[in-house]
């Protein structure tokens, strides 16, 4: 098995046999002084954000319960107001646990930061997970607020080469009503096929609310973009005539010095796997590359 | 394999080593005595132990199951003894009970101030019972698999895989824990074999940026709430007056807040000043025995110790691939 | 072609902040910074959708045909969709949108409706050079951000995404029919005209609409089909891709180096 290819962690110079027997040796050493940390990163994202100086200090994590009125999900027009409402407070309270508890542990900031969304009929509950990271030794109080972002920990530091600093969560959603019983009526007495346009205009209106409310939570942090936006849409479990519209993302600001370009190179990786011409890899795939937002 | 002397168990805590020091069923002499080792490692993640120079030498397993109700009723202390500090890996032994000495408590009054059917006081009670219980059982099945690697004389432990079941009704969990013993060639033994949840690259990789692994470390901690009517009216969606919709429910948040700090908090006394890497928490909840909600919170990962000082690498190319 | 209907009020308010000099884009980081090495900057998310009704073609069970009325509609409603989704992005003053994704919604409450989405990110140059297409509008593409990037650095540019599309029914067979060949090898010749002449039809409709805009060719072809909610003997049949032109830059395509990856 050969060391070519991307470059080895560690600069151990190549004899992982003998930084295995090294390490092994150390454990019957008296341990050094001091708090450990604790962190969800893997060891590659754990080496990248010491390649641009920064490191884990704490796990940290912020949950939210927001209430929703009994009875909000049967038939109605126009926007869910309570469930939209709900949805916000529970992302706000979360984010800001979780920027308590990394204020606490002492981190600058929270990278790789899992979101889970659950909506019931009578509560929204949220859950953000993520590692609490610093400047490498910057003990104390951190200066100003801490940012919170869904990057994995790869990501921030490919942004932070670049000149870019995440600032915060951006997030947004709307609950709608879908159009339901007009939608029969109109149906069986259209003789051909053409476009519902006051469908269309609702489901426009409620998918551009959700947007254009990550967009203002974007703004208000004095954020220049947002990256990465994850869109998801679709039907309640419980009540398929209310439709959820949620968006959210990383906010980020350009640094002082402007966006520095890194110049990639083009490989070719001689271990493909897939050998003959196929028909299926015609159809049907995407050709986009997301791979960097799979943790 | 070796005839290796079964082991004084001199590094584990008394109540536990005792325990276990002669329960290990008669089959597994057997099989450790045989010549062709077995492992549960993938084909790559065999070749990352032959780079490494780790040798296999035998899936080794253990098994616990724990009555819950019981031990709650059998009139033991509900805080629990937690073991002393005394393996040679450091401060606290692999699976130190959860559950700090005084507790989490929290009561919730009736903010309506009205006494009546539907109004009640609430509290959130963390269970130090169900906690040691749980680093009872996980530690005894831990024990057990490590008393296995021991036989098969190994230096470490690796691909641990640990699941928690519940066998019936909720009172009775099993733990079942195993992994890949592994011998470090050209290397003696240490005083107790070191484990982790890696395996293949990852485990390289971590032993490249200078960390050694030193154990598996995993808590759980267990808060029971009973909500107080106001908590009941807003899970139900129906309020009550004098509160408004859309508001944060704050004692369930504080419940669950409360549990993954627990679980934190639990294994960092277990770190002393190493590092634990790959945590993940994982969360559960159900009714308790005697009504209430029971949310309960596991922390894992590994614990790792960093043996040189660290080497920056240098900054990755990025490239682009054609394929 | 449809006209363009004009955008719902919800949108304007948007893309007015948008303006302004936020941008926000379905890109991940990698792609973001391949945009920008290829001399773009993100301007914002766009979109467009249309909710339209899809069930009405009368078919004779047991003739092969095109549905041309089920065809016009499939088309129409996803040029509706994607022509909100290009006049997005000349409200914001866009170059391009890349990522263009296509998708199709059902509601449990429209049976024989379905909603048509084109999401994507639109893209302007930073030095100034205009990349509208030879309609004068922006460039539309379903390439990721390193796709763009690469078919950039080939020195070709992004025309328009182009589709085919062909909704087609297959007759069934009759009783006698499938008795006579029961434990026979045997070609199928219904199926086989049918569905090679809905495939080529779709091509070769996705290929006029590049040759309409003076492309050069047309790369990441995808074929799709999809019985969407009319039953197993009706298809539609989509061929999908990106028209390109030979731009006026040079090709700056470096010589790529040969790795093995270690990861599985």
């Amino acid at each position: 098995m050969s060391t070519e290819a991307v470059p080895a962690a560690g600069g151990s110079g190549g004899d992982l046999r003998a930084e295995v027997r090294r390490g092994v040796s150390a454990l019957g050493q008296v341990p050094a002084s001091g708090r450990g940390t604790t962190s969800d990163l893997s060891i590659d994202e754990a080496l990248l954000l010491h390649s641009v100086g920064w490191e884990p200090v704490e796990l940290v994590t912020g949950v939210s319960m927001a209430s929703v009125p009994w009875g909000v999900w049967s038939w109605g027009q126009g926007e869910i107001g309570a469930a939209s409402a709900a949805h916000a407070t529970a992302m706000r309270g979360a984010s800001e646990r979780l920027t308590e508890e990394c204020d606490r542990a002492g981190g600058h900031g929270v990278v790789g930061v899992r979101v889970a969304v659950s909506v019931y009929p009578n509560h929204v509950d949220v859950e953000l997970v993520g590692s609490a990271v610093r400047p490498v030794g910057k003990k104390g109080h951190p200066p100003g607020r801490p940012f919170v972002s869904d990057l994995s920990g790869r990501d921030f530091c490919l942004l932070r080469r670049a000149g870019w600093e995440p600032l915060g969560l951006a997030f947004g959603a709307s609950f709608v009503y879908a159009p339901r019983r007009s939608a029969r009526t109109v149906l069986g007495q259209a003789g051909q096929n053409v476009e519902l346009t006051n469908f269309t205009e609702a489901m426009y209106q409620a998918r551009e609310l959700a947007m254009e409310r990550m967009q203002k939570a974007a703004l208000d942090i004095g954020a220049g973009g947002v990256v990465a936006v994850v869109m998801s849409q679709g039907p309640m479990a419980f009540a398929t005539h209310a439709i959820g519209f949620t968006a959210w993302g990383t906010a980020v600001q350009c640094g002082p010095e402007g966006h520095r370009h890194l110049e990639p190179e083009m490989v070719v990786p001689l271990d493909d796997a897939v050998v003959a011409f196929e028909a299926e890899s015609l159809r049907g795939q995407s050709s986009r590359g997301r791979s960097s937002n799979a943790r | 394999m070796s005839d290796v002397d079964h082991p004084e168990a001199r590094d584990l805590p008394e109540a536990t080593a005792a325990q276990v020091a002669t329960d290990l069923p008669e089959a597994v002499g057997r099989r450790l005595k045989s010549g062709a080792w077995s492992s549960g490692l993938s084909v790559a993640d065999f070749a990352a132990c032959v780079s490494m120079g780790l040798r296999p030498l035998a899936l080794v397993q253990g098994f616990c199951a724990m009555q819950w109700s019981a031990y709650a009723m059998s009139g033991g202390s509900p805080w629990g003894s937690r073991p002393t500090a005394g393996s040679p890996q450091g401060a606290g032994a692999p699976y130190a009970s959860a559950g700090s000495g005084s507790g989490y408590n929290e009561t919730w009054p009736c903010p309506h101030g009205i006494a009546s059917i539907e109004h009640r006081w609430g509290g959130n009670y963390e269970q130090p019972w169900a906690e040691h219980a749980w680093s009872q059982g996980f530690g005894s099945a831990y024990t057990r698999m490590v008393e296995e690697a021991q036989e098969a004389g190994a230096h470490g432990i690796i691909d641990v895989v640990d699941t928690s079941r519940y066998l019936s009704e909720q009172s009775v969990i099993e733990f079942h824990v195993t992994g890949t013993a592994v011998a470090v060639e050209d290397s003696p033994a240490p005083p107790a074999p070191w484990s982790t949840y890696l395996a293949g690259q990852r485990l390289a990789k971590l032993f490249e940026a200078g960390f050694v692994p030193v154990s598996v470390a995993a808590a759980m901690s267990s808060v029971l709430m009973w909500p107080n009517c106001q908590t009941e009216y807003l899970l139900r969606g129906t309020g009550g007056w004098g509160y408004s919709y859309g508001g944060e429910i704050e004692q369930v948040i504080n419940a669950d807040t409360a549990v993954r700090r627990l679980a934190r908090a639990a294994v960092r006394s277990q770190l002393g000043s190493d590092t634990l890497h790959g945590a993940r928490f994982a969360v559960t909840r159900h009714t308790g025995n005697m009504g209430g909600h029971v949310v309960e919170c596991t922390l894992r990962g590994t614990r790792v110790r960093r043996f040189k000082d660290f080497d920056p690498i240098p900054a990755a190319r990025p490239t682009v691939r054609l394929s | 072609m449809t006209e363009a209907a004009d955008l719902p009020e919800a949108t304007r308010h948007r893309l007015e902040e948008l303006e302004h000099g936020l941008f926000t884009s379905d890109l991940s980081v990698n792609e973001f910074l391949l945009v920008k090495h290829a001399g773009f900057h993100p301007l914002g998310f766009v979109m467009g959708s249309s909710i339209y009704h899809t069930g009405i073609q009368t078919r004779r069970w047991g003739k092969s045909q095109e549905l041309t009325k089920l065809t016009e509609a499939m088309y129409n409603a996803r040029e509706l969709a994607m022509t909100r989704m290009e006049e997005e992005a000349q409200e914001l003053g866009a170059d391009g949108v890349v990522g263009v994704r296509l998708d199709v919604n059902y509601y449990e409450w429209g049976r024989d409706a379905a909603e048509f989405i084109a999401l994507g990110t639109a893209v302007k140059a930073e030095d100034g050079t205009s990349y509208l297409n030879a309609q004068g509008k922006p460039f539309t593409s379903d390439l990721s951000g390193q796709d763009f990037w690469t078919l950039m650095q080939t020195g070709h540019v992004p025309q328009a995404l182009v589709l085919g599309t062909c909704v087609f029914h297959i007759a069934h067979r009759g009783l006698a029919q499938t008795l006579g060949t029961v434990g026979q090898n045997v070609e199928l010749p219904n199926f086989t005209q049918a569905l090679y002449e809905a495939r080529e039809l779709a091509m070769t409709r996705m290929q006029d609409e590049a040759n309409r805009l003076g492309a050069t060719g047309i790369v990441g072809v995808r074929l799709e089909e999809k019985s969407h909610q009319w039953g197993s003997h009706t298809i539609e049949f989509l061929a999908i891709g990106t028209a390109v032109t030979k731009g006026t830059g040079a090709a700056t395509l470096p010589v790529p180096t040969t790795i093995i990856s270690l990861d599985n």
